[in-house]
Formats: structure tokens, sequence, C-alpha cells
């Protein structure tokens, strides 16, 4: 991840506190409040280039050596851990009690729950499951002043007081600390079966969705990826993906669902097939490729499901068109994708990004990692919300300084 | 959860504050005079909402019908110095719709269009005085449903499931009203009009929709909401299984999870509930010390499956009989029963005190011991009814307001209940909201800087405290002119402003 390196870079000459404790993370920050500097907050660093570069960062907090998972309450079903724990090893140890965080999200041997918080990311299993916001029940965090507060609780069902931990959802580090997160957790499926779609236009992936829906289908996850091919030049957008869907559950209903599935396909003409488990195993490990592999531009897709044939022609077209070897990542019931790859001309790829955001005027496109050239000629959040002066209004409760990430969320927030 | 409350009010509400005359003019200018509401006997409607022992009357109600109509309202009430006070139906249970005195009561039942449906992106755009079982209606004929299920929702808005957050039974797979909002349209403290969110997942910035949602009113006027909506499950399955106590049937709710079985409900009721659940409905329910009725639901082999696997735990962990109803009608007339067990409380005792407090799932047992043993210290009679699978309590203290001192004990006794809740890592409450009744207790669930933090967000949108005040935060907070460090407001130091 070129993008990455190169803002780690820039940091490296910020004071960097690596604490140990929480009462030391606290206390860190107490003096960085004394000190009136300016703070980054540092989980696995895989979406560091997330965002505008914030300004001036004297000081990077790193929570790799907060690593404690704090309780985990089989029965009740709920996590609280500290902002490093590594995803894959919080997974590990709920598979011990046949749990799961219905996250999988990239990078997770890396990624920290945490940062994953802060980014707001998300899998396959979004489909199903939905996104952090819908699994997060509780966290602490310390205000930019030094103070620690907390949100929520250890409880699913709790309307008491606001919803800080909401609020802290795709915060980038702007609005506080995290320093503990509470999540509800849900059962390991017995079973998994994908059914494959080899190659569908937009279209067809649309009516896909569609006709699951009707047909009452439930799946845990959905992904397409753009297919394979092209020439030495890379590849070509040529409109076509292949669409996995995947049954999670108890084996009754998996069976019954993934067998209604491939009866819709043929009955539609759409050549599908249900994958045995190695098949199903290179799907997905073709689906993580395509979103983690190292890449010097990435963004973030968001429309309306229904508008899929819009965002592929008028937005994944235009980035594959001026990106070096593309791929991309769609999650069709989400009307959510990423598209990634290398930056041959700036200018072409800033130019794709604008015509990607005029073919979803009522969606957006969010440039994730890109050098600076592709940076400096658009805004990697574009157009910021209508709500903009409120967001304004609530970083400036929280950081009256300005001193967290500043200016790293849309609008310089 | 509704109830035609039967709480007996002590005394009616002092005498309204009345809404300078010409504050009055403005407001009719923009509603209309007979959507202004300032006669002192029509406006003794308005004096309290689902929690009827608080009652305060409002300076003048106000009816608007669009949202440049809310907008305008606010504006002149803001410049009058006027506190708000939003009310959807008046059915919550805390006191989120309690005038406070001097205030503008903004009814928002007028708005009650449904003004775009979008099956194929599953989401509809509605006005928040839109009743919550409308929405489903509206899309049932095509295979759909809105469906965070408060037992209130065939009278609740979703103007006011917004403000509280409302559960139901069914939010246990489902999710609660935040998980199913997509987007709202505002008025700002400052009258503007805001947009936040939309049919689009992940706008870009704060995800000010996931504190607005819950925030009971504190934090501006939603005029319009997006909802997610959801295809229906294709089979559900229903079984009720009566226990010799909640001990038992507690053991089962904790099996039937561990199992990964996620009942789409799964509801216990105490002797006490289900004694009042008979008398009500007439449904044919054993005399017995608990009793459980679940719901699971997904594909029909999944659902099939789950019930039948729940059901063999219900036998193993001491079922004294199962019933699986034989058709629809019955499944319905058994969630009646369950439903009905609020209001049928008016069948066990004059008066009820309701509490929503929630524990982790694995205390269940112990925190209803504790509870019974609460119950016969003080001599009061408590029924239990609640959503077992999330640790949802709905304690009914049950007494009668003309015997002296009862109503006082029974409060005293929500209370104990409420500090339980806490002791145990729990919440005040699951769905009812904080309002006026609880209060108190926020301070007793979190810190002085959990709560300056919330109060700092409240300033954020709502730097005057228009919107809602003492609601929510135990104690009145001022936001101060530049944001800052916390400092107590001089009054609050000298104790003249706590809470009354």
């Amino acid at each position: 991840m070129t993008a990455t390196a190169a803002s780690l870079e820039a940091l490296a000459a910020a004071r960097q506190e690596r604490p140990a404790t929480l009462a030391e993370a606290t206390e860190a920050l107490r003096r960085a409040d004394q000190d009136r500097e300016r703070v980054l907050f540092l989980g696995g660093g895989t979406e560091l280039s997330l965002g505008a570069p914030p300004a001036g960062v004297e000081v990077v907090l790193g929570t790799e050596r907060l690593e404690r998972i704090v309780e985990h309450a089989p029965l009740d079903q709920i996590v609280t851990v500290e902002a490093g724990v590594r995803l894959s090893s919080l997974q590990g140890t709920l598979a011990a009690s046949g749990q799961m965080l219905a996250l999988d999200a990239p990078w997770a041997a890396r990624a920290t729950l945490g940062g994953l918080v802060a980014t707001n990311a998300f899998g396959p299993l979004r489909t199903r499951y939905g996104s952090v916001r819908d699994l997060i029940i509780g966290i602490s965090i310390v205000r930019a002043d030094g103070t620690e507060a907390r949100g929520g609780g250890k409880v699913v069902k709790n309307v008491a007081g606001f919803d800080l931990p909401k609020l802290m959802v795709g915060s980038l580090g702007t609005l506080g600390f995290i320093s503990t997160v509470t999540f509800r957790l849900h059962p390991r499926p017995e079973a998994s079966r994908t059914v494959l779609f080899r190659d569908l236009d937009a279209d067809a992936v649309r009516r896909v969705v569609l006709v699951m829906r009707q047909a009452q289908l439930e799946p845990g996850a959905a992904a397409a990826l753009v297919h394979e091919g092209g020439d030495d030049l890379g590849v070509r957008f040529d409109g076509r993906f292949e669409l996995g869907v995947r049954f999670d559950g108890f084996e009754a209903g998996v069976r019954q669902q993934s067998m209604k599935l491939l009866d819709l396909a043929t009955r539609q003409g759409w050549g599908a097939e249900s994958l045995g488990a190695e098949v199903a195993r290179a799907f997905w490990a073709r689906h993580d490729d395509a979103r983690e592999s190292p890449a010097g531009f990435r963004a973030k897709l968001a429309a309306q499901p229904m508008d899929l044939e819009r965002v592929a022609n008028g937005a994944i077209g235009s980035l594959f068109a001026a990106l070096e070897v593309p791929r991309c990542v769609c999650y069709p019931t989400l009307g959510l994708a990423f598209v990634a790859g290398e930056v041959r001309v700036p200018g072409q790829v800033a130019a794709a990004v604008n015509a990607a955001r005029d073919a979803v005027p009522e969606g957006s496109v969010v440039v994730h990692a890109a050098p600076p050239e592709v940076r400096g000629a658009v805004d990697v959040w574009g157009p910021p919300p209508a709500a903009l002066p409120l967001m304004r209004a609530v970083k400036d409760r929280l950081d009256p300084g300005r001193r967290l990430a500043p200016g790293r969320l849309v609008g310089g927030l | 959860m509704s109830a035609p409350s039967l709480v007996t009010p002590a005394a009616p509400a002092a005498a309204p504050i009345p809404a300078p005359p010409s504050v009055l003019d403005r407001l009719i200018a923009v509603v209309g005079d007979r959507n202004v509401i300032r006669d002192p006997a029509d406006l003794r409607t308005y004096e309290c909402d689902g929690l009827t022992s608080f009652r305060a009357a409002p300076s003048v109600v106000v009816l608007p019908a669009s949202t440049e109509e809310v907008a305008a309202v606010v504006r002149i009430a803001v410049e009058a110095g006027m506190p708000i006070v939003p009310r959807g139906a008046g059915t919550g249970l805390s006191g989120g719709a309690l005038p406070v005195p001097g205030c503008v009561l903004l009814g928002l039942s007028r708005m009650k269009r449904i003004l775009e449906v979008d099956l194929d992106n599953g989401w509809i755009r509605v006005q928040p005085g839109v009743i919550n079982l409308d929405v489903s209606k509206e899309i049932s004929a095509a295979g759909y449903y809105y469906a965070p299920d408060p037992s209130s929702q065939s009278v609740c808005t979703i103007g006011g499931n917004v403000a509280e957050n409302s559960g139901g039974a069914h939010c246990l797979k489902y999710g609660f009203t935040v998980n199913h909002v997509r987007g709202v349209r505002m008025v700002t403290a400052a009258g503007e009009v805001v947009d936040i969110g939309g049919p689009v997942l992940d706008p870009p910035g704060y995800d000010l929709l996931g504190v607005l949602v819950g925030s009971e009113g504190t934090l501006g006027i939603v005029t319009e909401v997006v909802l997610r909506i959801l295809r229906k499950a294709e089979a559900t399955r229903t079984f009720f299984a009566t226990f010799p106590s909640t001990t038992e049937g507690g053991n089962c709710v904790s099996e039937i999870i561990g199992a990964g079985i996620i009942p789409a409900a799964i509801e216990m009721m105490d002797r006490l509930a289900i004694q009042a659940a008979v008398a009500a409905t007439g449904v044919d329910w054993p005399d017995v010390g608990a009793a459980l009725l679940m719901d699971v639901d997904g594909c029909t082999a999944e659902a099939e499956h789950t019930a039948s696997l729940a059901l063999g735990i219900a036998r193993r962990t001491g079922a004294l009989e199962v019933r699986v109803p034989k058709d629809e009608d019955e499944r319905m007339l058994m969630w009646k029963g369950r439903k009905s067990a609020f209001g049928a409380m008016g069948r066990l005792a004059p008066n009820y005190i309701v509490q929503d407090g929630v524990i982790p799932r694995k205390d269940i047992a112990r925190v209803l011991a504790e509870i019974a043993r609460l119950s016969q210290e003080r001599g009061l009679r408590v029924a239990n009814v609640f959503h077992a699978g999330d640790g949802n309590l709905h304690p009914l203290v049950l007494y009668d307001a003309k015997v002296p001192g009862e109503e006082h004990a029974a409060e005293e006794l929500g209370g104990e209940i409420l500090r339980l809740c806490i002791r145990y890592g729990g919440s005040i409450t699951g769905e009812h909201g904080v309002g006026a009744d609880k209060a108190p207790y926020m301070a007793e669930m979190f810190s002085e800087a959990d709560l300056d933090t919330m109060a700092k967000v409240r300033c954020a949108f709502d730097p005057g405290t228009t919107f809602n005040p003492t609601k929510v935060f135990p104690t009145p907070r001022l936001c101060g002119d530049r944001p800052g460090p916390y400092r107590p407001h001089a009054t609050e130091l000298a104790g003249l402003a706590d809470r009354g």
C-alpha cells in the first residue's frame, strides 16, 4: 500500500506514544491537552490513508499494546475489548465458544477493533448482520481534554442516554480516543454454502437481488467481482460480474435456500452452480484479494442497490478505464462497492472520480487511498453533507481545540 | 409497550402559564386558528403521556401540517424564549412528551402522510405522525413490513418511535428503530431544515442519525423519516411452553440461545402475568409459575429445524407442557394474550407502575429472585412479563392509590428494581426511554463525565436547550456560549438547580 507507506513516513516525525494500559493512554492524552498538541490515533494502520491527511500531527497514539479482551460473556453474547485487539485474534477467541463478531472486515490479521469502529469498516457479512453501528453496544472514550467517558453499556437492549457508540462509528479519531468497545455477538453458523453465478451483467446482478428477496431468501453474504480478463494493458471492464451468494445457518435451511436459488437461476436462464467447499473458498479468497491486495488507489462507491447498472457503467467503468490492474468488489444488496488499482496518469484518475460522482449524484464516492497528485485534484470526500454545520458543532463541543486528527474527515472536520 | 395507564393522578396539573398574545397571533398566522390550542380545558388533554402520574400543562399546543410550518413554529418559540416539547401519539411510558410549564407543545399528529415507497431499494419515506402499524399495512400486500413492533404499534407514531428508539418483542433478531432509520428531515433549534442521511448507505461524516434516534426529542424536530423495510419471512413457527417457575423458564431461554438459535421473539411471563392475560383475553393458559412464548422465523426448513430444536430444549429444561398453535388464529390469540398482559393488570390491582430495566440474560433467574424478595419485603405484588431473549424486564408493581402511602412505596420499589438492573451491569431502560420518569437514575447508571459528554452533544444541536428540556438528564444543564471543558453552572453549584 504505497499511500499508506507515504502517510506513515509523514507521521514518523511525530512523537510516538504506545500506552500499555488504558490509564497510560488517558495520561498521554492529558499531556497532549496540556501541551496543546495535535494527536492522531493509530490502530493497525490498514486505513491510514482514508480521509484528508490530518494537519500538523505532533503525537501519534498507537493502540498496539492495548490488546486485552476485557470481558467475553458467552451466555450474554457480548464481548468488551480494548481498542488494539486485532480482529482475527478476537474471532479466534470467540470461535472457541461457537461465537463470532459478525464483522468480516478486510486485513483482519492487522486491523484493530478500535480502528474498525473509527473507520466503519465492513465485509460481506454486512449483507445479513448490518454494519459496525448495528453490532456496537457500548464504548469508552477519552476526550480531547483527557476526560474518560462511556456510552451505551453491555446489554444489547439499552436506550438510556445518547448513543455515543454510534456517534464514534466512522468518526476517524476526530471526536475522541476509543479505548474500549463492547459488541453483541452471534452464533457461528453450523453450515455454509455458496452459489456462484459465473457471468452476469449489472442488470442481471440487480435482478438476482430482487429475485432472492421475492423468494424470501436470506443470504448471509453476497459479493460480485468484476470479471478477470482483458489484455496486456490490464483488465478491461466489459460490464460483467461473477456473483457469489452464501447462505449461512443450520444445515437444513442452508440446503433449502441454495437449492431454491439454483432453481430460480435455472428458470431465469442464469448459469449458476452450488460450489463445493474447496471452490467456495477459492471464490471468497478471490474476493479477499480484490479488496485487500496493495493498491495505490482505492475508492468506495455508495448508491441505491437498484442503480447498479448506472454505478457499473458510469462509475466502475470510468475508474477501470483510468486505472492499471483495476479490480472491484461489489455488495449488490447494499449498494456498496470498492474499486482499486494503480495510478498511471493522476489526471485521468481524478477525472474518473469526478465522472463516478456525476454518475451517482445521490450517493457518494470516497477515495480511501490515492497518491498526492490525485488528492490534489479531487476532494477525497466529495461534496460535504447537508448536515455539515451540525457535524462541525459536534466536533467543536467535543474537541474545541481541534487537536484530534484535524481536518481528516469530510468538510475539514 | 403501550398500556392504558391505570394510575390515578393524585391531582391535576397546575393551571397553564398563558402564552403571550403576540406569540399566539404569530402561531395562528402559521398553522391556522384551529391548530393553535390554548383553551385551558382543551390543554388538559396534553397534560401527560402514557405516564399519567406526571402532569404539567403546556402554554399552548400547536399542530403543524408541514416541515415549513414546524420550522416557523420553532423560530417563533425560540424568539419568545419558550421551550418546545414534541409529541407524537402520547403513548410513551417515561414522560418523554410531558409538557414543561410554559412550553409550546408541538403535536405532530397531523403530519401523517406516507410520502414515497421504494420496495426494490427497500425503503419508505413517511411523515412523523404516521402510525407504526400503518407503515406495515401500506406495504403488506407486496409482502413487506416494517420490523420494529412496540406493543403500542396500532396507535404510536413513527416520530415517537424515532425519539424513543422503540423496540418491541421482535427486536432480538431484527433490531430497534435505530437499525431501521436510514434518514430524516429535521428542523434544528435554529429553525432550519436539514436532511441527515437518506436511502443510500454510509454517507460521509458523523453518524448523527445514530445519536438522533433515541434522543427523546432533545436534539431536533423530525419531520420526515426514511425507514428500511423488510421482506416478510417465508415461515414463522410459534410455541408456548409452561414451567414450574421462572428459573426453569430462564434456563430454557439460555439454552435456546446457547444452541445458536436467534429467536425472532422469546417472551416470558410469570404467574401473575399469566393470570392477568387469562382474565383479560380468555386464553386457556394454566395456572403455572412461568410461561414462554416464542417465535422463530426464516426459510421454512430453518424455521422448522430451529422450532423443533427449541421444543426439545424446552422439554429437557423442565417444561410442564408445550403447545404449538394449530393455525394462525390460535397463534394470534397466544400473542394477544402476551400483548394484553399490561392492560390486563387492571384486573389484579387498581394501579400499577411499569419499569423496563435490562439485565444480562444469564442473570435473569437471580434478578427475578431478588425482585421477588423485594416484593415480599415491601408487601407489594410484582408481575413480570418480559423480553427474555435480551434480558429486558417489564416488572409491573401493583398497588392501590387509595391506600395511603402505597403509591409512594410502589415508586420506591420500582426504583429499587432499577438499581438492581444497574448493579447487574444492565440498563435502566431497554425501550421506554428515560424521559422525566428515569432521569434521576441516569446519574446512578452514568458518571458525571459520561453525562457531560452527552450534554456536549446536546449543546451542539441545541445550544439554547429549547427542545424538551428537563428530560433525559438528571440535572439542568446550560451550554454556555463557548464550547469548552465542562464547568458546573453557578446554580448547580449553589444547589438551586437540582431536580425538584
